[in-house]
């Protein structure tokens, strides 16, 4: 059971992105990805939620191969995202754009949608419990019927973790989520992928807060230029010199 | 059952509608309320595709001029019933709209557009050059709606009705999960991925659904009309579709349906704007994007947020993580 590159290659033109890359997420384990700028942490994000295609090595879940599937085939699988920059839809509710995240176990096609069958109202109740129990569980109770554009940084990342979590994922790949928040916001982040992971959640953490990395991931890889330089459990990883020499200095 | 702010106002304006041909005064005006509904059947379905989908349609008078024809060359020259006619222009037009997007919707906004220009021109040229079923330049004449709606009333209520169901349609879609798949295939289709909304399957549905209530506004356009030529069905009448969407406010379904009683009605009332013509609409449109980019649905929505008490705006996040837990665990218990 797990989320795993295995010797992933990806080339941009001339550029070798990533090169033998390999990474393994699995259920309820923090596991945090850092590097240099430009290391290809983003890249490797986008090869496992299926952005991009790898050129060489396969993308697996639970040992079957998704290298070739789609964005939303592997969020059905429950592979959920959020971004580096927070993609929400402005003119949209938060708890509307909690509920999109829904979308996989909304069953109704579009013509019972149009009609109004009973089985769309069955949906559409059980997707907003859903979505209002997420929104409050990561502190957006004060914001639930604001448009999305009218939110703070902080309460658009929370929101993207929130229609994540609606998404029901097995794995969540979160990418700089810690990014422009305040010490108060980070410590309450760090909070819920806590939580996030005694539910058995695989949670990829893509960030560049080395201290706060260091201390809620269960594992590490350090990627620069492209290739994995260490790998191992945070202790390992902040003694490595390597590590030390190219990314965390002194 | 008490009745909310919102289905008393529905109410109201159904019995007010419902009774037009009463109060409206004379024939002219009902043929004008008629000929609003029918657009809004077309606009209706075009709201989906342009005001939440994103897609530029501004090709949508083909679609109208081919479910007019076919209204007219069946139950006219066939003598088809026309409620079967009426369908069957559905049907078609469904097809077409098919058959348009399925190379077309890959394509990003500006080609589309295009895309859809071209086949607005190209309808036209046919029936232009097949005459023997057409009619040509000269055109064909339409047949009236059988008892109990061959009355201007009966046809108005007819009318009435079926926009009355598109407008019930729409909202049904707009609202639900397919209304916010809709969306976020508009505002970011990264995100719609991320969620596993399937972007190009969504696009052609509801390209195919505006289709289908193109092909029956075209057959109810042929009856207003009683007499159809290509020149029915000009290009400035594709553009006014859009326009009246673009106005109204995009993710929206008052402002375009109020959009398009505005523009339909207003040159008809007052004399001298009918002589300004295109003109009245470029201004208008001008005006409208300079000023209220997000349209005349956005300013509703900003009175009303204005008239609610604003309580402190926090903006504080303080996350519950007994409630989250739950809430994941509720979650990853579902099969």
């Amino acid at each position: 059971m797990s989320l795993a590159a295995r010797d992933i290659t990806k080339r941009f033109g001339g550029l070798t992105a990533l090169s033998q890359v390999s990474l393994e997420l699995k259920p309820g384990e923090v596991h945090g990805l850092i590097g240099p700028n430009g290391s290809g942490k983003t890249t490797l994000l986008n090869l496992l939620s299926g952005y991009y295609r790898p050129d060489g090595g396969k993308i697996a879940l639970d040992e079957s191969e998704i290298s070739g599937a789609t964005v939303q085939r592997r969020a059905n699988l429950g592979i959920a995202r959020t971004f580096q920059k927070p993609r929400l839809l402005p003119t949209l509710s938060v708890l509307d754009n909690a509920m999109l995240g829904g979308w996989r176990d909304a069953r109704a096609g579009f013509f019972a949608t149009a009609f109004s069958l009973p089985q769309v109202k069955a949906d559409e109740r059980a997707l907003r419990s859903r979505a209002e129990e997420l929104l409050h569980g990561v502190g957006l109770s004060h914001a639930i019927g604001r448009r999305a554009n009218l939110l703070e940084h902080a309460e658009q990342r929370f929101l993207e973790i929130a229609r994540g979590l609606a998404q029901r994922p097995r794995f969540i790949l979160l990418d700089e989520p810690a990014g422009g928040l305040t010490a108060a916001e980070i410590e309450h982040l760090g909070a819920v992928i806590r939580v996030m992971r005694e539910s058995g959640v695989g949670v990829l953490l893509v960030e560049h807060h080395t201290d706060f990395v260091f201390r809620i991931s269960d594992r590490v890889t350090t990627l620069d230029v492209g290739a994995v330089i260490k790998h191992g459990t945070p202790d390992e990883v902040k003694r490595d010199p390597e590590v030390i020499r190219v990314y965390l200095g002194a | 059952m008490p009745l909310s702010n919102k289905s008393i106002s529905i109410l109201v304006v159904m019995a007010a509608l419902i009774a037009l041909p009463w109060w409206a005064g004379d024939l002219y005006k009902l043929h004008l309320a008629a000929l609003i509904c029918t657009y809004w059947v077309l606009i209706g379905g075009l709201n989906l595709v342009v005001g939440y989908c994103g897609q530029l349609s501004i090709g949508h008078v083909g679609l109208l001029a081919i479910g007019a024809y076919c209204f007219a060359i069946l139950a006219g020259t066939h003598g088809l019933h026309p409620g079967l006619a009426i369908a069957a222009s559905g049907a078609l037009c469904a097809l077409c709209g098919l058959l348009l997007g399925l190379p077309s919707l890959r394509l990003p906004g500006f080609y589309f557009a295009m895309a859809t220009l071209a086949f607005a021109l190209i309808v036209t040229e046919i029936t232009l050059a097949q005459g023997n079923l057409t009619g040509g330049g000269v055109g064909l004449s339409v047949p009236g709606l059988p008892a109990p709606f061959d009355t201007p009333q009966g046809t108005y209520w007819l009318i009435l009705a079926i926009a009355a169901l598109v407008t019930w349609l729409t909202w049904n879609v707009a609202r639900h999960t397919w209304g916010r798949g809709l969306v976020a295939v508009r505002d970011s289709a990264v995100t719609a991925q991320a969620v596993g909304v399937p972007v190009f399957r969504a696009k052609l549905t509801v390209f195919v659904f505006s289709g289908f209530t193109a092909g029956v506004a075209g057959a109810l356009f042929a009856v207003l009309q009683s007499y159809i030529t290509p020149d029915t069905f000009v290009f400035e009448l594709g553009l006014f579709f859009f326009v009246c969407i673009i106005i109204g406010g995009r993710g929206h379904i008052l402002g375009p349906a109020i959009g398009t009683i505005v523009l339909t009605a207003l040159p008809e009332m007052v004399a001298p704007l009918a002589k300004l013509g295109n003109f009245f609409y470029g201004l208008l449109l001008l005006a409208v994007v300079l000023l209220v980019p997000e349209g005349i649905g956005r300013v509703f929505e900003i009175l009303i947020e204005r008239l609610r008490p604003r309580r402190g705006e926090s903006h504080v996040v303080k996350p519950d993580l007994d409630r989250l837990a739950r809430a994941i665990e509720n979650g990853r218990s579902i099969l």
